[in-house]
């Protein structure tokens, strides 16, 4: 096999495990991290199909940065939106923000 | 790959695994972080082992750098208990949901990769960050203008939505 396809296992790993801890955390912080493993992985799948396949590494490689500023902007945004959700439930636990009111 | 590009990736992939796992699954939130900056160490690791030096440092700067130091500050802002009420749901039904979230894209997109490998060559390509930096005021200007608006917004949203009036409450 290629070395793009072992990095590619590699990162479907990464995006799996990231998919599970977003699904069984309880707290929005949890979340958060899991979807930061996600975003990894997406990156190093990027990262691997630029390096080792004919295709453009340049366009690749900054695919891969894009995603990265994409991530630090939902971090920011995250944060934010917890630092509300703090302050007005007392609680970050996901249970405790899942009704909508107007 | 030679055997020691092999051993390397190996290391990695075992590093990335654990941090991820640790992640995922520590009931302590800053433990899951401090497994999330092990994964992120590994990813950094293997974009340097695929001849992409750039890629890694930033890797290094943005995520260890700065998103983690986000998250820390989530952690403590949220006055989330750092003992730990953060475990697994109890019962089975919610453990068997969070394996079907792991296991059915994982199954899928890993038989793909699998039985449809892609043509890949053996040798990374070799860029130099000097290209890069030209590809990015050249040929993909939009993006980069694009993403640098889009970071402000969101600096900018994210100062709105946490701000408090002195005298609000």
């Amino acid at each position: 096999m290629s070395p793009v396809t072992w990095y590619q296992f590699v990162a479907v790993l990464l995006l799996g495990i990231g998919l599970f801890g977003l699904v069984s955390r309880r707290t929005l912080v949890g979340m958060l991290i899991s979807v930061e493993l996600t975003l990894n992985g997406a990156g190093l799948s990027m990262a691997a199909a630029a390096q080792f396949t004919d295709m453009d590494a340049v366009m690749g490689q900054l695919g891969v940065l894009f995603v990265m500023g994409l991530a630090a902007a939902e971090a920011t945004l995250v944060l934010a939106i917890l630092v509300i959700v703090s302050r007005r439930v007392k609680s970050t636990q996901t249970d405790a923000v899942s009704q909508l009111r107007g | 790959m030679e055997l020691a590009g092999k051993i390397i990736f190996w290391f990695y992939a075992v590093v990335i695994v654990a941090g991820g796992g640790l992640a995922v699954t520590s009931p302590n939130l800053v433990r899951a972080m401090l497994g999330l900056i092990a994964t992120l160490f590994g990813v950094a690791g293997m974009y340097l082992l695929m001849n992409a030096p750039l890629l890694a440092f930033m890797q290094l700067l943005i995520y260890v750098g700065a998103v983690s130091v986000l998250i820390f500050f989530a952690i403590m802002l949220s006055r989330a208990s750092a003992t730990g009420d953060e475990g697994m749901e109890p019962g089975l039904w919610p453990n068997v949901r969070a394996f079907l979230a792991f296991a059915l894209p994982m199954g899928v997109l890993g038989l793909t990769a699998f039985l449809a490998p892609p043509a890949g060559v053996l040798v990374p390509a070799e860029v130099d960050p000097a290209k890069l930096g030209q590809a990015l005021l050249g040929e993909y200007t939009l993006p980069f203008e694009l993403i640098s608006i889009v970071l402000l917004a969101a600096m900018a949203g994210a100062v709105l939505i946490a701000f408090e009036k002195r005298g609000s409450k």
